[in-house]
């Protein structure tokens, strides 16, 4: 008879494996059952009753009027499902009164918030529409031609493309450069018999140029990005505009940004790497609805120096002043300009004690993870002296994927997987000139991440479970992104998107994917106290 | 063989159904007929499910994906199965995952090897219809993840989960065209045939809804001339108009209420509809006899403390009377759920039987 047996293989269970091809051998917790572990909730075996308990009194409190407590849930906030206990607890709060000190079975509760009344059935949500109409039929029927017609034989020609690119990239592994080189021709000339426009043969173009470009400039050349500062703001603003992952993180920073600074009349964001300035205009807007007043704002922007004389930083403070002064929001701007974030140091920040800090890094921490791991490498210490300015919030957002690991050949199979779906979505996308500026940018990054050695690599995705331990191991512990932060992202996704983007939650941490596949997550940390001494669960 | 049944398991069955009766149930016994872990999960769903369900008959969609467990397919083995996710139709977004047993020549397959054929003289395919009572869940829920990876082990099948549309946003007959979609799909794949007839070995398998789904596809397809191998499913969701005396015996007792159970109906059959729609009641006044159709072998799991029980039992005495091959497996002290967690006997007893069903094929 077979037996389960959930702690040594917990399929994809928690904080495990966000990334689909990354094995996740989770170390067995205490105590922790492991029947609900394997469907996705971590209660320790301890706990049982207790959660038993309080499922019963959320019941009773629940009976007498089940209709009205959907109501209640559409504007309850909750956090972080897996956690059954904190769970139960968040609902108990909301629907009954805190337990008493003693505990039995079957209190029955007074119910708080017993204002809904039956008008409430009018004032019901409306559907939100599964099929989101964002393109014209015309655009959409040639778009279907060119997605779904594909021939046998193109199919055939693509199943060879991706076994010659696996080949070609397990010689380079190997260091038989010559087969490799033949390869590269072969894979060109097959390119020819495979539409290019979209699918397979799109990325897999991408993936040929990245290897071949390995194979002839040797190890260790140069940075392929060779596109100015310029150049890269512009390709980032497209990527931002061509698809929602940039929204969504912006979005969601905010979100928890907000929530951090809800308070305080002081505040300061760090951001890791301003570029255009994107994420900053709703943040002010929504600091200036904020209800008893806007804060003082000021904002830190880290970017590269611009070579030609301009101050490309100031320009886009003076733009975020302007837009700051137009409703009403006391601004401060500055901007700090270093190559690498690890040649940023805390005093340039020049952060008040006084103030809240929020440090924002969206896709920037991940090039701090330099090959060489040495004790002091950049990631310790940047994460080191982000915990001394002690900020409210330090939001993160990074690629999905597992594109640091030592192997080429493994690092070169998941980027192949992780970049197909990624245009795969930009695909669904409608029509628009943004789309080739953006796929520009995509492209850059696969020949990063493939191209690349030793320091000029600094495409160095990890997963969230990386993260996780390595933000915890620093001394940080995670805020939980809620429901509230979930349904908007969702919403977002309506309003943006095509249909096949998905949002979803992972133990307080949210990531938006293309059809079950993560791709970008966002989680919210906060350092832990000093006199804190034990680390942060995961 | 079209005549079938296991007249002892009926006979038991009638017995203890005479026997049973208490009206007394609360909340404390029903601690007492499923362990503590098993009974949180199913009572945190019926809890957050109950957060969901409007009364105005809408669902908070966003919430339910929220409270969702999901977890990503996983190209490593674990415990010798791993998945991957196709999309199997662009204009609706159906995907499906597939869960295929890792090979010993290759215990890690990359992306290539995904499609590769299958080996075997006979190759079992399994199509899982996920439950959910046609609104909650997903492919990619935990708990239906956990389950088709055991349904590879045990039947040494392919298994493809299929991810169809859900209620109340997508009514009738969403889920059984997606149903079809991925059969036709699953049919069509030259990489699932069995290496003794080069054809594609299929099996529908589903719980709640998707046992519901099963029946339905299986119907399409012994209409449109397609084999299939046999049905299995595990607490079918059926219902009909009238009030039964397991609905109003267990209402409420188990986990279950008539009235969520009515919500569901309303949400997923067409507007104005009521439970005698075909969908919902197969062989009631609006269903067909299935008399001189080629319909294939099933296994109805029946648990004995479900509400919807004797529906579920007319369904087999409807398949009974028509001349086809049922079995019946009615787990008496079981709930709804049971399956989810291998904690229990009825578990260990239905996987056998599953297995057993699947491997009798030749």
């Amino acid at each position: 008879m077979l037996r389960y047996d959930s702690t040594s293989s917990s399929a994809g269970s928690s904080s495990g494996s966000l990334s689909s091809s990354s094995s996740s051998s989770k170390p067995p917790q205490q105590d922790i059952d492991g029947l609900l572990a394997g469907a996705g909730y971590k209660v320790r075996s301890s706990e049982l009753r207790q959660v038993a308990q309080r499922l019963e009194r959320l019941e009773t409190a629940m009976g007498n009027s089940p209709a009205d407590f959907s109501q209640l849930a559409s504007d309850a906030i909750l956090y972080n499902p897996s956690d059954l206990v904190c769970w139960v607890d968040s609902l108990l709060t909301e629907f009954a009164e805190p337990p008493p000190t003693c505990s039995s079975d079957f209190i029955v509760d007074p119910v708080n918030n017993q204002t809904v009344v039956n008008s409430a059935w009018t004032t019901a949500e409306p559907h939100t529409p599964q099929v989101h109409q964002n393109i014209t039929y015309d655009e959409q029927q040639s778009l279907d031609n060119q997605l779904t017609v594909v021939t046998a034989m193109e199919e055939d020609s693509g199943i060879r493309l991706v076994h010659m690119l696996m080949t070609c990239a397990e010689c380079v592994q190997s260091g038989d450069l010559s087969l490799a080189t033949s390869l590269i021709g072969d894979m060109q000339g097959l390119l020819t018999h495979v539409n290019t426009v979209c699918g397979i043969g799109k990325v897999a173009g991408h993936f040929i140029d990245a290897l071949s470009r390995r194979i002839f400039q040797g190890m260790g050349g140069g940075s392929v990005n060779g596109g100015s500062a310029f150049e890269n703001e512009i390709l980032h603003h497209h990527f931002y505009e061509a698809c929602p992952y940039l929204k969504f993180a912006h979005f969601t920073a905010n979100q928890a940004i907000l929530e951090a600074f809800d308070g305080h009349d002081c505040v300061h964001v760090v951001d890791f790497n301003l570029m255009h300035g994107l994420q900053w205009p709703a943040l002010i807007q929504a600091l200036a609805l904020r209800p008893g007043g806007p804060p003082l704002l000021r904002l830190t922007g880290i970017g590269p120096p611009s070579p030609d004389g301009r101050d490309s930083l100031r320009e886009i403070g003076l733009r975020l002043a302007e837009l700051a002064r137009s409703v009403n929001v006391r601004f401060a701007f500055r901007g700090v300009a270093a190559s690498r974030l690890e040649d940023v140091k805390p005093w340039m920040l020049q952060v008040n004690p006084k103030e809240a800090v929020a440090v924002n890094s969206i896709m920037q921490l991940h090039r701090l993870l330099g090959s060489e791991q040495t004790r002091n490498s950049p990631i310790d210490t940047v994460l080191s002296w982000i915990r001394g300015l002690n900020p409210k919030i330090m939001t993160v957002v990074e690629q999905e994927a597992n594109h640091n690991q030592p192997g080429f050949l493994d690092r070169f199979t998941e980027a192949l997987y992780y970049y197909s779906t990624m245009f795969d979505s930009l695909e669904a996308c409608r029509v628009q000139p943004e789309k080739a500026l953006a796929e520009i940018y995509i492209q850059r990054e696969i020949g990063n991440v493939v191209s690349c050695e030793g320091s000029a690599r600094v495409e160095r995705h990890e997963p969230l479970a990386k993260w996780r331990r390595r933000l915890s191991g620093a001394g940080f512990r995670a805020l939980h992104l809620g429901s509230n932060a979930f349904k908007q992202a969702s919403m977002l996704l309506t309003l943006f998107s095509a249909e096949g983007y998905s949002v979803e939650e992972n133990e307080g941490c949210l990531s938006l994917g293309w059809h079950s596949r993560p791709l970008i997550a966002a989680s919210a940390w906060q350092a832990v106290p000093a006199w804190d001494n034990h680390m942060s669960s995961s | 063989m079209e005549k079938g049944g296991t007249i002892g398991v009926e006979k038991r069955m009638r017995k203890e159904r005479g026997m049973a009766g208490s009206n007394e149930v609360n909340l404390n016994e029903c601690k007492t007929v499923v362990p503590l872990n098993t009974w949180v999960l199913i009572s945190s769903f019926k809890l957050a499910y109950n957060l969901l369900r409007r009364p105005d008959g809408t669902f908070n969609r966003h919430l339910a994906e929220f409270l969702d467990r999901k977890v990503p397919a996983n190209l490593n083995p674990v415990d010798g199965v791993f998945s991957f996710d196709v999309l199997i139709d662009r204009a609706t977004g159906l995907l499906c995952r597939i869960y295929r047993p890792a090979t010993a020549e290759e215990p890690e397959p990359n992306i290539v090897e995904l499609e590769k054929p299958v080996v075997g003289d006979v190759v079992p395919v399994i199509i899982f219809f996920h439950g959910g009572s046609f609104a909650h869940s997903s492919a990619n829920s935990a708990i239906y993840d956990t389950l088709c990876r055991r349904l590879v082990g045990i039947c040494k099948a392919v298994v493809v989960s299929v991810n169809y549309r859900r209620a109340p946003e997508n009514r009738y007959p969403c889920a059984y065209d997606d149903g079809w979609t991925a059969f036709k799909w699953v049919n069509s794949r030259s990489w699932l045939q069995s290496q003794k007839d080069s054809k594609v070995h299929i099996y529908l398998a589903g719980d709640s809804s998707g046992g519901n789904i099963a029946h339905h596809v299986a119907a399409r397809a012994v209409e449109s001339g397609i084999d299939v191998l046999g049905n299995i499913l595990l607490n079918p969701m059926f219902g009909g108009q009238e009030r039964t005396e397991s609905e109003m015996r267990l209402d409420g007792k188990y986990f279950v209420t008539l009235r969520d159970r009515d919500w569901y109906w309303r949400a997923f059959l067409p507007e104005g509809e009521n439970r005698d729609h075909p969908a919902c009641n197969p062989f009631g006044p609006n269903g067909r006899s299935l008399e001189g159709i080629k319909f294939p072998k099933s296994l109805v799991v029946v648990a004995g403390l479900d509400l919807i029980q004797d529906w579920q039992l007319a369904y087999v005495e409807g398949l009974r009377k028509a001349g086809k091959e049922v079995k019946l497996l009615y787990m008496e002290q079981a709930t709804i759920g049971f399956y989810l967690l291998p904690n229990n006997n009825h578990f260990h007893t239905v996987m056998d039987e599953i297995s057993e069903f699947v491997g009798s094929d030749c």
